[in-house]
């Protein structure tokens, strides 16, 4: 808490991206920033886990797919030690039942890529009045 | 003159002729002189005698005849005089007389003689009438005197004279009379009579000796003969047994009880009847054979059975012949057929084994003599052709199936006249055209002998390989349009994660844009981090493009040619194709690849495709693994061989030993799903290059697959990868 640069602030929520994808975490977090928030990213699901920055996270941006620990396996964890961080998933598969099941288990927001900047404010939003 | 009998026999040329003839004849005083009277009794009692001394001792009958002359007509000598060429025996064509018997007081000249031409004897055969001789030695000088009167009467055989009977007086106490005459003739007749009578004593002798020669002979014969068939019974070659045609049997050889079963104790009893032997089905030709011996004296052999005394059978070959006698005896010979049998139904096995051999494998076999075209077909040839069994066989038949291309293929290449002087073996695939249209495939397989009389003659199997063709025909069109399936199968699988993949670099050029957009519209622009997201838009687009050239490499409808590639840069781009789905399953990609890796000749597409199968593999075993990180290695290496060789490892649920090879068999698989190619198809691949696809247990959990191909070589540019549509395997040829 504190820091200093634009990352983070009490005016700007934290927003952390999950992706072992490196053109998200390249691209995303830019313009998340454009939004008005802070963000950070994270290459795999373990990062975040071990990072300082959780507590702080205000909503989490996941990748389904990624080696190690998926995006649903890292919410289920994430469950499981108490956060109830809004989370919305991103994926580049098309498949519906993935969709129906990340919502059904309590996922904030479901994208597929690639997404507009519009469509991604909005989905984000929800999440974190929804809260 | 006493002289002895061989000094009167006068040598015919030396004798001289004395007095004339008719100075010595009286014959006419015979009868001018008183005539005592007959004495019948005396006479009968003489001829009595005489014919009783012919019965009894009939060598000597002339003796005694000599001497019943003298008596009855008292005379000094008397003898007989028979024609005779050797001087010993009578001989009607004689040129000499001889005197076998004398009586009185000439006996000592028996068995001397006179001359047929030149002495009384001869003039009494000439004149054919008794004469009475005065003083003949008058005239025939070699007599010896004193000779006063000489009576000589001829006798007869058949009508012709054959000698003289004769008394003589030597001085003139004596003078012979009519009656003597009378008497000389009947004694006469008596002479005929024991003339023939000893010339039919002689007859007989003759035939006796010979008879009795003849006999001894037979006697002698029969003797080596029973030795000889003694010989041959009891050498045992063949049974021999006697019996009768009331049905017992009498007698046989070791061999003959051996065939039986029965032992001489048996026979000796009479325990044992030729009924007992024969089975009632073969009686009615036994009672035949038994018919037939009765009419000619033999049976000729036929087979029929026995039972032995067990009861079991033995078959048979049986002749025999009636023995001569009472006609009730027969012999015959029993020759064992066991043998012959057992091999005659060998042989009939061995046939219709080799007969529904021929049947089961659709195999036909022929001959063929050149020389004469003499053509034998099996029966099964005759079912491959479909022509009816038993038709002779020629070439004009034989082309009449064969197919027209064949025919003349055959011909162009003068076949048939290389075969007729070759005398080699030779091999042949050929097709006929059936009736019905259809098309055999025939493989002939042919061997050159010669036979027993140097004749060329070939040997030939001919197999149907109609369904095996068709078979492989149907395997490799299946198997190609498996490949084409595979390929557009793998392709979709391909595209799904290619769309993937243009998805990554789509989602960041959007996001980019949209930031870029953002960036610039800020108060004041960020121009550093617009240019920045462009720059990052234009990586993402040029990465864009790079994957839909691959996409565009990989439906590109060129039939697979090899060409000269790096399976580095091969497998680096399956690699990049397969990411997201590693990625997705949670495979943690380790890549191992040789720098110095040579270049090897094949199809792209279709070894990426093989590769891509394996990385599919490995990640599908690994699925269910929970306990260990899911590790996929993939290392491309030169191999020992100078190959080239690419391996992917897993640490899955491997597979059971046994069931190593059935992996690259067609639809075996313990996926879920089927997409993308199998084992089976990448086998055929990797076979097309030349190379060899394999697996192996690992040491810890999971398998390892490897393929081997050879690199790049000269010798290999003229060789062709084929078709995928053509057959795929490598023992094509």
């Amino acid at each position: 808490m504190g820091l200093p640069d634009r990352e983070s602030g009490n005016d700007r929520p934290l927003l952390s991206v999950v992706d072992n994808d490196e053109s998200v975490r390249e691209s995303l977090p830019d313009l998340l920033r454009e939004f008005g928030f802070a963000a950070r990213a994270f290459s795999s699901a373990e990062e975040l886990l071990r990072s300082d920055y959780l507590d702080q996270t205000r909503c989490l941006i996941l990748d389904i797919a990624m080696p190690g620990m998926s995006g649903p396996e890292l919410y289920q964890e994430l469950t499981r030690r108490g956060y109830r961080i809004p989370v919305v998933f991103i994926t580049g598969q098309r498949d519906e039942t993935i969709r129906a099941r990340v919502l059904e288990q309590g996922a904030a927001g479901f994208l597929l890529k690639p997404f507009t900047d519009g469509a991604l404010l909005s989905v984000i939003n929800k999440a974190l009045h929804a809260t | 003159m006493a002289n002895s009998a061989e000094s009167h026999v006068v040598p015919l040329e030396n004798h001289f002729p004395g007095a004339p003839l008719e100075s010595i004849l009286c014959t006419e005083e015979l009868h001018r002189r008183p005539s005592r009277p007959p004495d019948y009794e005396k006479e009968k009692c003489a001829l009595v005698k005489l014919v009783s001394a012919l019965a009894d001792s009939p060598g000597t009958i002339f003796q005694t005849l000599v001497e019943t002359i003298l008596e009855v007509t008292r005379s000094d000598s008397a003898g007989i005089s028979l024609l005779t060429r050797d001087g010993k025996t009578p001989d009607l064509d004689g040129k000499r007389f001889y005197w076998p018997a004398i009586a009185g007081l000439w006996k000592p000249y028996i068995g001397g003689g006179t001359p047929r031409d030149f002495g009384p004897c001869g003039d009494v055969m000439d004149r054919n009438c008794s004469l009475l001789f005065r003083h003949l030695e008058r005239r025939y000088t070699y007599f010896p005197p004193p000779i006063n009167e000489c009576l000589l009467v001829p006798f007869y055989v058949e009508g012709k004279a054959v000698g003289t009977i004769w008394a003589l007086a030597h001085d003139d106490r004596r003078k012979f009379d009519a009656e003597d005459d009378r008497v000389m003739a009947s004694l006469g007749k008596f002479a005929s009579s024991a003339y023939q009578a000893l010339a039919h004593i002689e007859e007989l002798k003759i035939q006796v000796t010979e008879r009795k020669k003849a006999e001894a002979e037979v006697r002698e014969l029969a003797r080596g003969l029973e030795a000889k068939v003694r010989r041959l019974v009891e050498a045992n070659v063949v049974g021999i047994v006697m019996w009768n045609l009331e049905g017992a049997i009498t007698g046989a050889n070791e061999a003959f009880l051996r065939m039986v079963q029965y032992d001489r104790e048996d026979l000796a009893s009479g325990r044992v009847r030729w009924a007992d032997l024969t089975p009632p089905e073969w009686r009615g030709r036994a009672e035949q054979a038994v018919a037939d011996l009765k009419a000619t004296g033999v049976f000729r052999p036929f087979e029929k059975e026995y039972f032995r005394k067990d009861g079991s059978r033995v078959p048979v070959l049986l002749g025999g012949a009636l023995l001569e006698g009472d006609g009730n005896k027969s012999v015959a010979f029993a020759l064992d057929l066991s043998e012959q049998k057992r091999a005659e139904r060998a042989l009939r096995r061995s046939e219709a084994f080799l007969a529904e051999g021929q049947h089961l494998g659709q195999i036909g076999s022929f001959s063929w003599r050149v020389p004469t075209d003499e053509i034998t077909w099996s029966v099964e040839l005759y079912r491959i052709y479909k022509l009816e069994i038993g038709v002779p066989v020629t070439l004009e038949l034989i082309r009449t199936r064969v197919h027209p291309e064949d025919v003349s293929l055959i011909e162009k290449m003068k076949m048939v006249d290389l075969a007729r002087e070759g005398g080699h073996d030779f091999e042949w695939h050929y097709r006929l055209l059936m009736p019905d249209d259809s098309i055999k495939y025939l493989h002939a397989v042919a061997h050159a002998t010669r036979d027993q009389d140097g004749q060329l003659e070939y040997i030939a199997t001919v197999q149907d390989v109609t369904a095996r063709r068709l078979t492989e025909e149907a395997r490799d069109k299946a198997r190609s349009e498996l490949a084409h399936v595979a390929r557009v199968m793998s392709l979709g699988a391909l595209a799904a994660s290619i769309a993937h993949e243009i998805n990554q670099p789509l989602s960041g050029i959007v996001t980019n844009a949209n930031t870029c957009l953002r960036m610039l519209a800020a108060d004041p622009p960020n121009v550093e981090g617009a240019r920045e997201t462009a720059r990052r838009t234009m990586r993402d687009g040029n990465r864009a493009t790079d994957v839909i050239t691959r996409l565009r490499g990989l439906y590109s409808k060129k039939d697979p040619l090899p060409e000269s590639m790096d399976l580095n840069e091969a497998t680096r781009e399956v690699i990049a194709l397969s990411l997201s789905q590693l990625q997705r399953n949670q495979v943690i990609l380790r890549q191992e690849l040789a720098d110095d890796l040579p270049l090897v000749t094949g199809d792209r597409v279709q070894l990426q495709q093989v590769i891509l199968n394996l990385i599919g593999n490995a990640t599908e075993a690994m699925s269910a693994v929970d306990d260990r990180p899911r590790e996929l290695l993939i290392r491309t290496e030169r191999d020992e061989d100078d190959r080239v060789r690419l391996t992917v490892k897993d640490v899955g649920v491997g597979f059971a030993p046994y069931a190593a090879d059935r992996l690259f068999e067609s639809f075996y698989t313990t996926k879920t799903d089927g997409m993308g190619i199998g084992l089976s198809v990448s086998r055929s691949i990797i076979d097309a290059h030349q190379g060899h696809l394999w697996a192996a247990l690992n040491d810890g959990p999971g398998c390892t697959f490897s393929f081997a191909i050879p690199r790049r070589a000269e010798c290999l540019a003229g060789a062709q990868i084929p078709a995928s549509r053509t057959d795929l395997s490598a023992e094509a040829a």
